[in-house]
């Protein structure tokens, strides 16, 4: 995936649009976007930054996982078999890029804080009392060779999840729920290792950098225009709850 | 069924995880695990278009759909306006569908007003007739005495306008709040209903004059189109943007240049441009001397020298010029080079050009005297005026589509920061910038609208009408407001005190369409007071607005986005087109969309059929009047059926064309109806108004008529800054209050969104570092924000919390709006409005009667204090 900063406008269409398709409950933000101030007035600047999971070719997360429920597919995306995590959480400890959210409750719980009220007897005489109403079927298929349980599913207490790029959509051929609905088109994306790809095109002759690139993990998201967040970004308009890269 | 063998093979595939899944029954129930095994249904997918029911600009939206069940909004690819995207509002509306915290009935109050009201479901015949008992009881007294109210239109307003008149009550808007200032006075400038946008695609420089750009779309659009011609400027035209704004987020990194100004000082600002722009030469004489009135001769009465042209029923009084040709005064529809200044004597008096006055008007307004009063460096100003002058490249015209325009690539994005007490002559100033280097209706220049209809006020303001009391409660034609929005704060205000506006009758019903002035509007004190002296109040809403909550009789509950709604404009400015809403769901609970209620109600009104019945005006505000396709009189029409109506008369084959193709796209708008130079007639036959003849005709009559000052003093021809009235408060008041929109919010629709209320979190007030140093607080800190009322000493208090930011001036506080509601639990909590803090009578309201968001305010340690 590719994500363009010097289009990006921080509008967090990219968070919401994940979050209806991939069903999160409060306070989950498989995609998030960090808006970040630097500078003293007048100097001041603000800058945006989507972070999805880096679906790093070398993933940390990967190695720590003590049942294998942590794997890379041979297309490139992380994924999580839910069927497989224990919930031992090495895999939020070892990731650098605070991707992964661990669910403390039941998914009925942890609706509750978006007060649907999904067992409102009228609401469910429409939706059958589904969680959460737009409830994406989708998210219960089983993907890859394996057939293995990796959508975001029912998101189930004591397991950790975290941005599949939509697995779901792109094993229908679909670009993920936030390259989607970007108005400015800032994330792209598709297949980095063929070069007629659209994302290698768009990458191609660009300045590029990837997050924390010293740590080794090689991520997939590289990043175009704008530069690095210094370590003197402040984040500004951070949501009521959760603060994007902790489950907090 | 083909379901059921699909579902059987479902079950099977997903037996080998539950196998899995067992082993951690530590954390999971066996229940859940169950849930997600039984939710395994084989669905019927499909997909249905429908609009975005959030922002102003309509996007076009597709369903997906599972078993008639809508499971997520995309943007329609085809769709001008998003062209296959949706912004977060767009995305997150779909919980408000679900929200069971909707109103699912209709209401009836059992409790007394002015308290949180406790309520008893009502059937929809027994709730509709209590509205239409009283509807007849008031209108056999004077129907103008029922106030009708909508917050803002999400269509063409065919149907309310159509409900109004057939009901004839008295009409007040959103307006007053929202930009409204802004249109007055580019409706008075140029002609056009809209406030300032540039050609945005083609731009070279803009200024970016408040807190639209990023963060909240602007004239005309809601939020994506802008964006997205922002970021395509950017990286074909090299778009330089400069960003004049007390606060830098609004513009965010797309800020080339962050021009912090202070709130007020719009006025001064603009005019120290226009000085700078006249002194270092950057003017279009042929286009000031050709579409403006700059060449028309003043007399030493301020008037226009006028001369009778043609004779009998033919003759007007013509505006003379002085033509430079035959060296004398003439009319100026017979000039062939009329000069653009100077002065002259023409039948024994001394007379100026309009230009003339202009430039002595602002020859005092340099760049040290603005930045006395707005506080940007003298030196920013004049290179502001510099690079503006200069790419403005006066005398450039290209090509656009075989059409040969004047090329004048610079403009002003302008739009909600026109509400301030001198918001009318400060965007007069700025609608003047473009004008001295004839940028309005180039390519790359100024506009303010898609096309260049010219809109009735234009000629209504060129005789503004100010009579004797007694005047309706909205104050038209009084000495107060000769141009006026229909504001209703001041309303509230008539409401307490009839006698001191010369008002004799007073609202007695109230029918409001989702509006909630108690939290959407200032001044909440008045609100509050005024709204509990109406007899009857019926809201019409999908939510219990806290204005239903506190006041509402009745409450009829209406639809999301599961209704027919249109025509909608779909265009972006460049490509026209058209779309309807069409409900992706049958109406949730008992609600029902708009125009059935409208029905409804009529049709218990007894005023759906028959002369000058709600049918008859749906006929003639959708132009089906007289046409095959009008609606027949006599029986109650089917919603789809009306919009069918439409879509055959505008050639389509009917509402199943949008139903098939969700968005009518008609083509590129022509260079002869975006650009004003080359429309017939050009700028739409409208004159530009540099100077106001008409504004000192009105202030010498309101004079006459005993207006005091406050109403009359900025009725001057040209925009003349005076210090702001909230100036005047004591210098422990040393903030300055703005407030705003967030991004994820639209109006207050989408504060019952959770997914957006979390993302918008709590009230704050925003205040730069410095700042707080100063009065010893720290980020997170609970303070007590108190208002000012600079002429009656009133103070105003709520309790909030600090957010540390250095993108704001030291002396100036920020709060968006979108807080202090309490009937839904997504918002409730969450903080106060700042909409409490304001004023809305004398001093702290626009000439035009519009809301004034700027206060003078002081931050206090702790929370108690409120």
């Amino acid at each position: 995936m590719a994500i363009d900063l010097d289009r990006c406008q921080g509008c967090r269409a990219c968070v919401e649009a994940c979050k209806i398709e991939n069903n999160t409950p409060s306070a989950v933000f498989w995609m998030y976007v960090f808006r970040l101030e630097e500078g003293t007035y007048p100097d001041t600047s603000i800058s945006f930054l989507p972070r999805p999971c880096q679906h790093c070719h070398n993933p940390p997360c990967v190695k720590v996982c003590p049942t294998g429920a942590r794997f890379h597919r041979d297309d490139g995306i992380v994924l999580t078999d839910f069927d497989r995590c224990i919930g031992c959480r090495y895999c939020e400890v070892a990731c650098p890029y605070g991707v992964n959210f661990f669910n403390w409750r039941k998914p009925e719980q942890a609706f509750a804080d978006y007060q649907l009220n999904m067992d409102d007897p009228d609401l469910a005489a429409v939706t059958g009392g589904l969680i959460p109403p737009y409830r994406n079927p989708d998210l219960d298929e089983l993907q890859g060779d394996e057939q293995r349980r990796t959508a975001g599913s029912a998101h189930y207490k004591g397991v950790v999840e975290k941005c599949t790029f939509c697995v779901q959509r792109v094993e229908k051929g679909l670009d993920p729920a936030c390259v989607v609905t970007c108005p400015v088109e800032a994330l792209v994306f598709g297949d980095l290792e063929d070069p007629n790809s659209p994302v290698s095109t768009y990458l191609r002759g660009r300045d590029q950098f990837k997050l924390l690139e010293e740590l080794g993990t090689d991520p997939s998201v590289i990043y175009v225009g704008g530069t690095p967040p210094t370590p003197d970004a402040r984040e500004i308009e951070r949501p009521m709850t959760g603060v994007g890269n902790a489950n907090a | 069924m083909v379901e059921i063998s699909r579902r059987t093979f479902i079950k099977a595939t997903a037996a080998t995880g539950t196998t899995l899944a067992a082993s951690k029954v530590l954390f999971e129930t066996v229940d859940s695990v169950a849930q997600a095994e039984a939710l395994t249904l084989a669905p019927t997918e499909d997909r249905v278009f429908t609009t975005c029911w959030i922002g102003k600009q309509d996007c076009g939206m597709s369903a997906r759909r599972i078993d008639g069940r809508v499971v997520k909004f995309d943007g329609v690819d085809d769709h001008p306006r998003n062209r296959g995207t949706l912004c977060p509002k767009g995305q997150a509306q779909i919980a408000s569908i679900y929200d069971p915290h909707r109103v699912k009935t209709p209401l009836v109050r059992t409790n007394a007003k002015g308290v949180p009201g406790e309520w008893r479901r009502a059937s929809w015949d027994e709730a509709l007739e209590l509205v239409a008992a009283k509807y007849r009881e008031v209108a056999a007294d004077d129907p103008k005495l029922v106030l009708w109210q909508k917050g803002r239109s999400k269509a063409k307003s065919f149907y309310d306008k159509a409900f109004v008149k057939a009901i004839g009550a008295t009409k007040l808007g959103h307006g007053a709040y929202c930009s409204d200032t802004g249109y007055r006075a580019i409706e008075y400038t140029v002609g056009l209903h809209g406030v300032l946008h540039p050609d945005l695609l083609n731009a070279k420089y803009v200024l970016s004059w408040g807190w639209n750009i990023t963060n909240a779309g602007g004239n005309k659009l809601c939020w994506i189109t802008w964006p997205q011609q922002l970021v395509e400027a950017r990286e074909n035209n090299g778009l330089k943007i400069v960003h004049i704004d007390p606060r830098l987020r609004p513009a965010g990194p797309f800020a080339d240049e962050w021009v912090p100004i202070r709130p007020a000082g719009d006025l001064a600002l603009a005019l120290a441009l226009c000085h700078e722009l006249i002194r270092q030469g950057f003017l279009d004489r042929p286009y000031l001397t050709t579409y403006t009135n700059a060449p028309y001769l003043v007399g030493e009465d301020g008037l226009f020298l006028r001369e009778t042209v043609g004779e009998g029923d033919e003759a007007e009084e013509v505006p003379l010029v002085w033509d430079e040709a035959t060296r004398r005064a003439v009319p100026v529809t017979e000039a062939t080079s009329p000069a653009l200044e100077g002065e002259y004597t023409v039948g024994g008096q001394t007379a100026k050009t309009a230009f003339q006055l202009f430039t002595e008007h602002v020859a005092d307004a340099t760049p040290e005297w603005a930045a006395d009063k707005c506080d940007v460096a003298p030196d920013t100003i004049r290179r502001i005026a510099t690079e503006y002058g200069t790419n403005a490249r006066i005398g450039a015209t290209t090509v656009v589509d075989g059409v040969e325009v004047p090329y004048r690539p610079v403009g002003i994005m302008a739009y909600h920061m026109a509400q301030q007490e001198l918001g009318f002559p400060a965007l007069r100033a700025m609608a003047i910038i473009p004008m001295l280097v004839g940028a309005w209706g180039a390519v790359g220049g100024q506009l303010a609208d898609f096309t260049w209809k010219i809109h009735k006020n234009y000629a209504k303001f060129e005789d503004l009408k100010v009579e004797e009391p007694p005047y309706d409660f909205i104050l038209n034609k009084s000495k107060f407001f000769p141009i006026n929005t229909g504001f209703p704060g001041i309303v509230a205000r008539v409401m307490q005190d009839p006698a001191k506006y010369g008002v004799e009758k007073l609202p007695r019903m109230a029918i409001l369409h989702m509006v909630n002035p108690v939290t959407s509007f200032a001044s909440q004190a008045d609100f509050l007071a005024s709204y509990e002296k109406f007899e009857f109040v019926a809201v019409i809403s999908p939510w219990m607005s806290e204005t239903a909550d506190l006041f509402a009789d009745v409450v009829l509950p209406s639809a999301t986005i599961e209704k027919y709604e249109g025509p909608l404009s779909a265009g972006d400015g460049y490509i026209d087109a058209k779309a309807i809403r069409l409900p992706p769901m049958d109406p949730l609970f008992e609600s029902r969309g708009e125009i059935d209620i409208y029905l409804d109600l009529t049709e218990k009104m007894g005023k759906l059929t028959g002369e000058g019945g709600y049918i008859e005006h749906l006929n003639k505000e959708l132009k089906l009047a007289g046409t095959e396709f009008e609606l027949p009189d006599g029986s109650r029409p089917d919603v789809r059926d009306i919009f069918d109506r439409w879509a055959k008369m505008e050639g389509l084959s009917g509402i199943d064309f949008f139903e098939q193709n969700g968005v009518w796209v008609k083509g590129p708008i022509s260079p002869t109806k975006r650009y004003g130079y080359v429309t017939d007639p050009p700028f739409g036959g409208a004159v530009h108004r540099l100077y106001g003849e008409s504004l000192l005709k009105a202030q010498r009559l309101q004079k006459e008529m005993g207006a005091d000052e406050v109403y009359w003093r900025d009725y001057t021809p040209f925009p003349t800054w005076r210090t702001p009235t909230m100036e005047a408060s004591p210098p422990e008041y040393d903030l300055y209050l703005i407030s705003y929109k967030l991004v994820e919010h639209k109006q207050s629709r989408t504060s019952m969104v959770p997914l957006l209320t979390e993302l918008s979190g709590h009230q704050r007030v925003e205040m730069n570092p410095a700042t707080a140093r100063r009065l010893g607080l720290k980020e997170g800190d609970e303070v007590t924000v108190e208002s000012h009322h600079a002429l009656t000493g009133e103070t105003r208090r709520v309790k909030t919390v600090v957010r540390l930011t250095e993108g704001i001036r030291p002396d100036v506080v920020g709060m968006p709006h979108h807080f202090g509601m309490w009937t839904h639990p997504a918002n409730k909590d969450a903080g106060p409005t700042p909409n409490t803090l304001y004023f809305t009578d004398e001093g702290y309201v626009g000439m035009t009667a519009d809301a004034v968001f700027h206060v003078k305010v002081r931050v206090m340690k702790g929370g108690d204090a409120a």
